[in-house]
């Protein structure tokens, strides 16, 4: 009876088992891998024509961050929103209206512009998390749907046709694609340190708790409600950052390419892919995603098929490899170190 | 006033048609406790085969039910046991098929665009555009035919429920799953004639659909969400509760429309799903929701 009361109590804490610190290899590894995409750009001035490269990999970092921001609420805490590409949409339409209104510089605002996004998730989560599972995902896909006829009609931010912002940075060609390169790098850098302070830390196993058996959670006093809220509205932070620079790279802002849910069900699909509730499934998931689609788009042109594809690996993966990669080599106990950040 | 009943009456009729499309997606949720969200794709997907039978072959939108109602069946529970058979049971499974239903209405839109491409498409019997006069009053002749047939089509669906060996079957199922699996029902297999036939209520509305709304398959989307915030307002997986918020939400939003402009009538439902969440998260009349 005695032990039994002992394993218990040490049990679910788990802080040698699953919440170490990172070794010193991975601490070399992430420095290395922080160089190499620091100096890339620098590359420029010796080959040149990068700028295509360039391009693919602030893209990445862009669902890099996105992804990594989902997995908080979509991945730690159990949540699965289909409605994430509103907070892309607040940010860049926050960022947009500043610019073309007021003159100021989007990268100034594109922090505001998260900070914006983080108190409407936040707001939204409030009336949201009232419920849970399919109600949960109904509500968020409600919100694409309530704020795409908003800003549909709303004249002020172009309706419809959307909003046309000043050109790019008056600067050569070969220059101009390094403030975006990075910001977004400092933004994906920024969602992934998020993602990954949160993963080890109390409000992280609390969220962990929430997922796995939020009643019990409940019980155990953690303030779950306070919790997943909080967890929603950061999930939204960088995703507004992002939005504001996107659509200052686009130079164009429109209802129909921001508030498409395809481009929630991409996040989704990434975090999925690489393994929902891990540090690094997001990340990994994003890169690959990319390239996949990338390849697709070159060789089949970019039709309805890459809707089916989408569709298709989500499913396969979802039948076959429901923890993703990172879970799937970890549940096998093949996990990389390089991967290995829960 | 005149006005006011006009604008009721258009609500009414539309209704009809809102529950029907509902009814499917209910039933699913009761007996499978998971959200289709590839029901909108399979209604767009019913709507082309009775465009593609109004328009080739000159068979009424309306009695092409019998041509939508029997593939649409076949082609649920052959979705069904492709897709869902293999997941029932894991663990957490009703998020994962909440999540592959989506999976499968992003292919089902991405092979219906590629083949049909996303040309606004609505088939022209001669009624579509008919009006039927009641004294002061004007109902469009396809709205109140649709309604008519909606109606008849729930009735039907009610009857089967309650008085078939199946449909006891599968309202214990929807009750509850594992009460029912104690008493010997075949839960599994009740689960799929319910998609089946979930899956032939849509094909039903998809022929509706045909005639009274130009659709192409990018529509889907907002159809879903409508559709899902009308089971949400009447609680999820009641029928009749389905029933009386597709009703309360048309007549809703016919109001908005005709007071504020139509291109803001949509935006009731979603509204009204926030109301809803806000004040009774469980839904006009849901039973409090688990897990």
């Amino acid at each position: 009876m005695s032990e039994t009361l002992v394993s218990n109590e040490v049990k679910p804490i788990r802080t040698t088992e699953s919440l170490k610190k990172p070794s010193r290899r991975q601490k070399i590894f992430l420095a290395v891998l922080l160089m190499l995409l620091v100096s890339y750009p620098l590359l420029q001035f010796v080959v040149g024509g990068l700028n295509y490269w360039l391009h693919m990999l602030l893209y990445t970092f862009m669902y890099i961050a996105m992804a990594s921001s989902w997995n908080i609420i979509g991945g730690y805490a159990g949540y699965t929103s289909l409605g994430h590409n509103v907070f892309f949409a607040v940010g860049g339409y926050f960022v947009g209206v500043l610019l073309v209104y007021f003159d100021i510089s989007p990268f100034l605002t594109a922090p505001l512009a998260g900070l914006v996004s983080m108190a409407i998730g936040l707001l939204v989560g409030l009336i949201s998390l009232r419920t849970r599972g399919p109600a949960f995902i109904i509500s968020t896909i409600a919100l694409v749907m309530l704020v795409k006829i908003t800003f549909d009609n709303w004249d002020y931010i172009g309706g419809t046709n959307g909003m046309t912002m000043p050109p790019l940075l008056d600067i050569s060609l070969d220059l101009v694609k390094f403030p975006f390169y990075y910001y977004m790098l400092i933004i994906a850098i920024g969602a992934v340190y998020m993602s990954y302070r949160i993963r080890h830390s109390k409000f992280g196993l609390g969220l962990r708790a929430i997922s796995q058996d939020e009643i019990k959670a409940e019980v155990a006093g953690i303030p779950t409600n306070y919790y997943k809220i909080l967890a929603f509205g950061i999930s939204g932070l960088f995703v507004g950052m992002a939005g504001g620079i996107w659509g200052y790279y686009l130079t164009y802002l429109k209802p129909n390419i921001f508030l498409l849910i395809i481009l929630a069900a991409q996040l989704v699909l990434m975090t999925v892919l690489g393994g929902k509730g891990t540090v690094a499934g997001p990340v990994v998931g994003a890169i690959l995603f990319i390239a996949i689609n990338e390849f697709f788009v070159t060789n089949l042109g970019f039709t309805e098929l890459n809707i089916v594809a989408t569709g298709l690996i989500l499913a396969l993966v979802l039948i076959f490899f429901p923890s993703g990669i990172v879970g799937s080599l970890r549940e096998r106990g093949k996990l990389p170190p390089f991967l290995d950040w829960d | 006033m005149n006005q006011f009943v006009q604008v009721l009456l258009f609500g009414l009729t539309l209704g009809g048609v809102y529950a029907l499309m509902a009814s499917g997606l209910t039933l699913v949720f009761g007996v499978m406790r998971i959200v289709n969200l590839a029901h909108a794709i399979f209604m767009i997907l019913a709507a082309y085969i009775a465009y593609f039978a109004f328009t080739i072959y000159n068979i009424d939108p309306i009695i092409s039910i019998f041509i939508t109602m029997p593939v649409m069946f076949f082609v649920g529970i052959a979705v069904y046991w492709l897709f869902f058979a293999r997941i029932k049971g894991t663990a957490r499974s009703g998020e994962l098929t909440v999540l592959l239903t989506f999976a499968l209405a992003l292919m089902a839109e991405g092979l219906l665009g590629y083949f049909f491409s996303n040309i606004y498409r609505s088939a022209n019997p001669p009624y579509a555009t008919q009006a039927l006069h009641f004294g002061p009053y004007i109902l469009s002749a396809g709205q109140f035919y649709a309604t008519l047939m909606s109606i008849g089509l729930i009735v039907l669906l009610w009857a089967f429920l309650k008085y078939s060996r199946t449909g006891y079957a599968i309202r214990a199922t929807m009750q509850n799953i594992s009460a029912a699996q104690v008493v010997g029902v075949n839960v599994e297999r009740m689960s799929m004639v319910a998609f089946g036939i979930g899956m032939a209520l849509a094909g039903a509305s998809g022929s509706m659909m045909s005639f009274l709304f130009t659709f192409y398959p990018g529509k889907h989307w907002e159809w879903i969400a409508i559709l899902l915030a009308l089971i949400v307002l009447g609680g999820m997986g009641s029928l009749g509760g389905a029933l009386a918020g597709a009703f309360i939400l048309a007549i809703s939003s016919a109001l908005v429309g005709h007071y504020y402009g139509f291109t803001w009538s949509p935006i009731t439902f979603f509204l009204a799903l926030f109301i809803v969440l806000l004040v009774r998260p469980q839904g006009l009349f849901g039973k409090k929701m688990e897990a």
